[in-house]
């Protein structure tokens, strides 16, 4: 059994460091609350603690208005946590930074850029010189599959292009983690298949952290080596699931592979007695 | 090749003009009334008009105050907009105010302006300003509040600061609709321009119209009326050529073209 039941307190989700290693990611018993239109307080998220380990492939899992975004945002510098601390490398999170790449299910392309445009935006605004600038973000647009596209504006491509230049935008500026919110939910399920293949190889090829945003409990489990289990209202991790497939992973492999079913229908249980195990 | 649904469909304002000027030709030969020149009676008085030196110089006198009122007002609105749009306290401020100046006609206030800095170019001016500065405001306000977040969220992450995300993604980001403000402000800096030479009867374009009017030349006023209605158009079109090259990338948009362009 891979599953592991979840203990209160912080969960280690990289294999067992000693104590010198400082996790790339820490959310220390953050929680946020936020105010509804009715002036009531609504706890979104209550006491998360996990770390994120250098190099992994983390999912958080679970249903709509668990607050798994807010939590991806908290980490991003995006929102600050009514409660608790998230950290990078040790030190604490107080706002946005080119070490962290998010990447977001609605692109949220610069629509006045074409995608040469969008592309080089970050590493101009690092001070990389327009010539070296634009040579690597031709790369990383050849790389995304988007050869031929460059001077198109974002309202010319389709969903799934546009996503391929919002994650080629967010790398070229070399974050050290890749924050993914539900960037595929808003893709039809072939484009969403083509680009969950796409991002597992450019992810082989230097294998940067990345924290994933999904409710697609196949995606979690086809991309993942963690998925970290989140209860709805108020979000709570529920369990921190180890996905111990061989990578490189090929989806037609993996679909006929029973210990990948294993884990998407474990999941899944987990999942339908959540409520139960609410009551605990 | 040109087919002749092209030709039709780029002849049409022209059709459309020509329609009215026939529809008036005919209806003041019906009417038989002095105050209702005819058409070619009008028209045949626009070169006497664009030939009098006096006359072009009251024209590019009121042409000028409308370029400095339209530009302070532009230059000015557009931060203050986009300010708002993307601050609630500005908003809370200045949304009172001007939910208070947006309805009064704007040279309703003429008198009072006159009363306090005189009849010259600067209250004529000053009028202009206040008539373009609300429309270009509110577009800017409704155009910096509708960027999206995440937009902002990630130029913050490749390390904009709240400055430069401001002038760097707000400020393109609402540029198609700052610009639907200024189209409206430009019309309207017209229609003020000649409102204020009616009250502050000293010189322009206006103070043409209502001296014919005085005196009875009735084909002088209508043809003033179709010169003042000629550079509307030209000014609209003109807008329309930059505001479609600036803008080039937005989405587009199924409107009523209200220019020749």
């Amino acid at each position: 059994m891979n599953l592991l039941s979840s203990p209160s307190g912080a969960r280690e989700t990289t294999t067992p460091a000693s104590g010198l290693a400082i996790p790339m990611i820490e959310i220390d018993h953050v929680s946020q609350i936020f105010q509804t239109s009715a002036r009531k307080d609504h706890l979104a998220l209550s006491d998360i603690s996990m770390t994120v380990g250098d190099g992994a492939f983390v999912s958080i899992l679970g249903p709509s208005g668990c607050g798994k975004s807010t939590l991806l945002y908290i980490v991003g510098g995006f929102v600050n946590p009514s409660q608790g601390i998230a950290r990078m490398k040790g030190k604490p999170i107080t706002g946005p930074g080119p070490d962290r790449g998010p990447v977001f299910q609605e692109f949220a392309l610069f629509p006045w850029k074409s995608v040469l445009g969008n592309v080089m935006y970050g590493p101009r605004q690092q001070g990389v010189k327009p010539a070296e600038a634009e040579a690597q973000s031709r790369a990383l647009i050849e790389m995304v599959g988007l050869k031929g596209f460059e001077d198109f504006y974002p309202k010319e491509l389709s969903g799934g292009m546009k996503q391929r230049v919002a994650l080629a935008r967010t790398l070229a500026y070399h974050p050290e983690v890749l924050l993914m919110d539900e960037p595929f939910g808003a893709l039809d399920a072939h484009t969403r298949t083509r680009l969950q293949n796409d991002l597992l190889n450019i992810w082989e090829r230097d294998r940067k952290t990345v924290l994933f945003v999904t409710h697609s409990v196949e995606e979690a489990v086809f991309l993942s080596d963690k998925v970290v289990m989140m209860t709805r209202s108020p979000g709570r991790i529920r369990d921190i699931v180890d996905i111990d497939l061989p990578r490189p992973r090929r989806r037609t492999e993996l679909l006929l592979d029973p210990r990948y079913q294993k884990y998407v229908v474990d999941i899944e249980r987990l999942f339908d007695d959540t409520g139960e195990a609410e009551v605990l | 090749m040109i087919s002749a649904k092209d030709i039709v469909s780029r002849a049409a304002p022209l059709l459309a003009c020509l329609g009215l000027l026939v529809i008036w030709q005919v209806g003041s030969l019906a009417l038989q009334n002095d105050s209702v020149p005819t058409a070619l009676e009008a028209l045949r008085a626009i070169p006497a008009i664009m030939g009098d030196k006096e006359a072009l110089i009251n024209i590019l006198a009121s042409l000028r105050r409308m370029a400095i009122g339209f530009s302070i007002a532009v230059l000015l609105s557009i931060p203050l907009g986009l300010l708002m749009g993307r601050n609630r306290f500005v908003a809370a401020f200045f949304n009172p105010l001007l939910m208070v100046i947006y309805p009064v006609p704007k040279a309703a206030l003429m008198p009072i302006i006159m009363l306090w800095i005189g009849v010259g170019d600067l209250s004529k001016t000053l009028v202009i300003f206040l008539g373009v500065s609300l429309p270009v405001i509110y577009h800017s306000f409704e155009g910096a509040k509708a960027v999206q977040e995440k937009m902002l969220w990630s130029g913050a992450a490749m390390g904009l600061s709240a400055a430069e995300r401001m002038v760097r993604i707000v400020l393109p980001a609402a540029l198609p609709e700052i610009l639907t403000g200024c189209r409206t402000g430009l019309v309207l800096a017209l229609i003020t321009m000649v409102t204020s030479e009616m009250i502050a009867r000293q010189s322009g374009a206006g103070n043409i119209l209502f001296n014919a009017l005085d005196m009875g030349q009735y084909d002088t006023v209508f043809a003033m009326i179709i010169v003042i209605g000629a550079m509307g158009i030209c000014f609209d079109a003109l807008f329309e050529l930059l505001r479609a090259r600036l803008v080039k990338w937005s989405e587009p948009q199924f409107d009523m073209p209200l220019s020749f362009s």
